[in-house]
């Protein structure tokens, strides 16, 4: 049974050339962090450098996939810069970020449009 | 394979499963199921399933030669307590994700210490074993599994 999913890009015309935004779903577990950094290392190969990730529909998230986020904060930090956002509202997700300390290094925001507001400026 | 055994004092199940990344929603299930039949709140549960999932991933990844080891888990239910008990045959070492940088490991252990009421690591030369406890924190659960 599956039980997540990782979808496809959105393209948000108004915010850049640098924006990508990254909707996954479900338990991300160690069977998807593998996937989802996949996912997250060809939109920063593809020159995004400030990435919206809308974890909206996340129930579950575990240690290998917060690796995976302080790791494409660290690969930003060492090439030059850049963002990582998240869209998260789960109350129990949002304690697993607080216990491992991702909410110090990401911004967390309760929906894609305040992601989107709250983006620093390119470059 | 899931097995059930029950005494007066306290309740046990196991599940052996292969060692697949497949099998970490396998292993959140039983634990869930466990948990609900416990009568463990609703945070309680997430967070005794959450750690169980952390204690289970780190078994694949590094208590298994291959994905045809098995890993094999128990939950005993005593009075006030849930204990759940993964073993496996390699070296106790923290989760984190195929070839990066230390930054992306490290946190499973911490997480779960965080979320349940202990943590017990036994590593011997056959292998690892990691227990995690849970407490039931309303006392009426208890007084209903006594006078049962």
């Amino acid at each position: 049974m599956r039980t997540f999913y990782i979808g496809d890009d959105v393209q948000v015309e108004d915010a850049g050339p640098d924006v990508a935004v990254l909707v996954v779903g479900g338990e991300v577990d160690y069977e998807v962090s593998p996937q989802l950094k996949a996912h997250m290392m060809r939109a920063l190969k593809a020159g995004r450098r400030r990435l919206i990730l809308d974890l909206t529909d996340v129930t579950f998230i575990d240690s290998t996939a917060i690796g995976v986020l302080a790791g494409v904060v660290e690969k930003l930090d060492e090439t030059g810069g850049g963002s990582l956002s998240v869209v998260c509202t789960h109350e129990k997700v949002m304690q697993i970020f607080e216990i491992t300390g991702l909410d110090s290094v990401i911004s967390v925001h309760p929906s894609r449009e305040d992601a989107l507001a709250a983006l620093a400026p390119a470059g | 394979m899931r097995s059930q055994l029950q005494t007066a004092a306290s309740s046990a199940s196991e599940l052996h499963v292969l060692a697949r990344r497949s099998e970490l929603g396998v292993a959140r299930k039983y634990a869930e199921d466990v948990a609900a039949a416990f009568g463990l709140d609703a945070d309680s549960r997430y967070e005794f399933v959450y750690a169980v999932n952390e204690a289970v991933t780190n078994a694949i990844r590094h208590g298994a030669s291959d994905e045809e080891d098995m890993i094999h888990m128990s939950i005993v239910a005593d009075s006030d307590r849930l204990t759940f008990a993964v073993r496996d045959r390699g070296t106790f070492v923290m989760p984190e994700v195929d070839g990066i940088e230390v930054a992306e490991g490290g946190r499973g252990l911490a997480l779960m210490a965080s979320l349940v009421d202990e943590v017990e690591l036994h590593i011997d030369p056959g292998g690892t074993t990691v227990r995690l406890s849970k407490v039931r924190s309303s006392g009426l659960g208890t007084a209903q599994a006594q006078a049962g």
